[in-house]
């Protein structure tokens, strides 16, 4: 997905000289040839994270459409104060693009995962918050807010999924719509699980690419049903909730540190994330649907 | 003392009575810092959003009063208006808002952020190749914040000569995490530094007209409270606090006499 982060702002910059990529010290080879092509406009920045959201404020206050990049709790985590006055109180918009996503570096530990930016940065007045599932809903929703004024939030995975769905900012979409009892919720990478766990359940699926603003029309249509949320983070299934009165529950992570170390794939499966265990999940909720 | 800024000191203790908010002494401590910044700067108060103007950031937003006092004098708007100071509705709080003073170029309060922002403006204006300067000035007591010493380092690092720190060395952390000898500080993360008497406008206006190859820093030697005895021997009584009226009448008194320790 960090391949498509670069092809597509190389492309933005390209038509777009206010387009301008600030590193924290990752991904530094993969711009190798942005850097070539837009020299003043290519920043290794340092290992600062919290300076890069004020910079970028300050660059966005001037004109420019930054593109900031590291991973995932530094940026957000570690800036949420940055973000929260730089960018939102003072309406400086910007372009924050993680890597890592909840626990894409499972063998580092918890020091570098991040559960939480989703449903932290949900809560900042003005901000939009993205999780894309795919290479190409990043390139579509990239191209469609970049230089809006808004600071925007996108979540980024080196485990993207491959399923071509048509997707649009703040818009949610009906991946299944088979039933009156149960509706699977989800978002971002995690969605072939999902779709795997549901294949022999009557369930409704629905998939969010963007948490902030959340498809609350899409949310209410199916007000009707239970919910089961299953995501990798938090904020989606808060997202979900900011509808009063539904009937959810949550199918993701627990209230600990993932700390398994092995891969993407050992973790999901020791959590429940993996297609066994939302199947599970699946089955117990639409026995009581 | 500076006969306009001995006016803008009348000011800040007037908004203060009116309004019953504080942050006297650290705003006394900057007067002459903000006057000669504007004296120094393209801008025009007539018209705020010129589009050639230098920009100023007070990164040590607690300094409102003192900041809004200084723009009213200079022109942006009426000198009656800061006395709503605090108060609800006004346009004036206690910490700057850029979308509520003319003048106001960022929305600041919590330490440590002005100048990440001042940096990236001061980039912007080299990338646009305009000729534009931003200013901002922190506190000794905001170099206690670790991202103050990230954004210092970025604009080193990039030789930002658009850009000028000014520190207002008031010595506010005696009791907490002093930072003794910032100008070495700042010169050691690459700064051309000058250190002048904080109160003295002409020393100010020459050291910031000086031109730099690189990032500029502006030490001011200055002392919270400036002008009034009672304030620069009672800092942190004073901190936040608003003079009744037998104390008002004393710090224009004091003010008046110039019994400042100074």
């Amino acid at each position: 997905m960090r391949r498509q982060f670069k092809d597509t702002v190389t492309e933005l910059a390209t038509n777009d000289e206010r387009v301008i990529v600030i590193l924290g010290d990752i991904s530094h080879y993969l711009f190798g040839a942005f850097q070539d092509r837009f020299p003043s406009r290519f920043y290794n920045m340092g290992i600062c994270e919290n300076a890069l959201i004020s910079v970028a404020a300050g660059l966005s206050a001037q004109g420019f459409h930054p593109f900031v990049h590291t991973i995932a709790p530094f940026i957000t985590e570690r800036s949420l104060e940055q973000i929260k006055l730089d960018m939102c109180y003072n309406r400086f918009g910007g372009n924050i693009l993680s890597c890592g996503s909840s626990f894409d570096y499972a063998w580092d530990g918890a020091t570098h995962h991040c559960y939480s930016d989703l449903a932290i940065l949900r809560l900042l007045p003005g901000m939009e918050v993205i999780q894309p599932g795919s290479r190409k809903e990043l390139d579509t929703l990239l191209r469609s807010q970049y230089n809006n004024g808004r600071p925007t939030y996108f979540k980024l995975s080196d485990h993207p999924h491959s399923i071509d769905i048509d997707i649009k900012f703040g818009k949610g979409v009906v991946l299944r719509n088979d039933a009156n009892g149960l509706t699977v919720v989800t978002a971002g990478p995690l969605l072939p699980n999902v779709i795997e766990a549901c294949k022999d359940f009557a369930v409704n699926l629905l998939y969010f690419p963007t948490i902030k603003p959340i498809d609350k029309d899409l949310v209410a249509a199916y007000r009707h049903t239970r919910f089961l949320i299953v995501h990798d983070g938090f904020g989606l299934r808060e997202a979900i909730n900011e509808l009063p009165g539904l009937n959810t529950a949550y199918h993701g992570l627990p209230d600990q540190f993932c700390v398994w170390y092995g891969t993407v794939h050992d973790i999901r499966r020791e959590i429940g994330l993996d297609p066994a265990g939302i199947r599970q999940a699946v089955a117990a909720y639409s026995r009581n649907a | 003392m500076h006969p306009v800024c001995k006016q803008i000191r009348r000011d800040i203790l007037l908004a203060s009575r009116a309004s019953g908010h504080g942050h006297i002494p650290t705003s006394f401590s900057i007067v002459e810092m903000l006057f000669a910044t504007y004296e120094t700067m393209r801008h025009n108060p007539k018209n705020p959003a010129w589009e050639e103007r230098d920009i100023f950031i007070l990164s040590k937003g607690h300094g409102a009063l003192g900041f809004y006092c200084v723009l009213a004098r200079i022109g942006y708007f009426d000198v009656e208006e800061p006395k709503t100071f605090g108060a609800y509705l006004s346009r004036f709080g206690c910490h700057p808002d850029r979308h509520k003073v003319l003048g106001v170029e960022a929305s600041t309060g919590s330490l440590g952020h002005g100048i990440g922002i001042a940096v990236g403006m001061a980039l912007a204006f080299k990338l646009s190749g305009a000729r534009r300067r931003v200013f901002t000035l922190i506190g000794d007591g905001e170099a206690n914040e670790g991202s103050t010493w990230e954004a210092i380092m970025i604009a080193n690092n990039l030789s930002l000569s658009n850009l000028t720190i000014l520190m207002d060395f008031n010595k506010s952390q005696v009791r907490s995490l002093p930072i003794d000898n910032p100008a070495e500080r700042l010169r050691t993360f690459g700064c051309v530094v000058h250190e002048v008497n904080g109160h003295d406008v002409e020393e100010l206006k020459q050291a910031l007209s000086i031109k730099s190859s690189t990032v500029k820093a502006v030490v001011a030697h200055t002392i919270k409270g400036h002008g009034c005895q009672t304030l620069e021997q009672n800092i942190f009584e004073w901190h936040r606090k608003s003079p009744d009226a037998a104390q008002y009448e004393q710090f224009l008194k004091e003010l008046d006499a110039g019994s400042s320790l100074a």
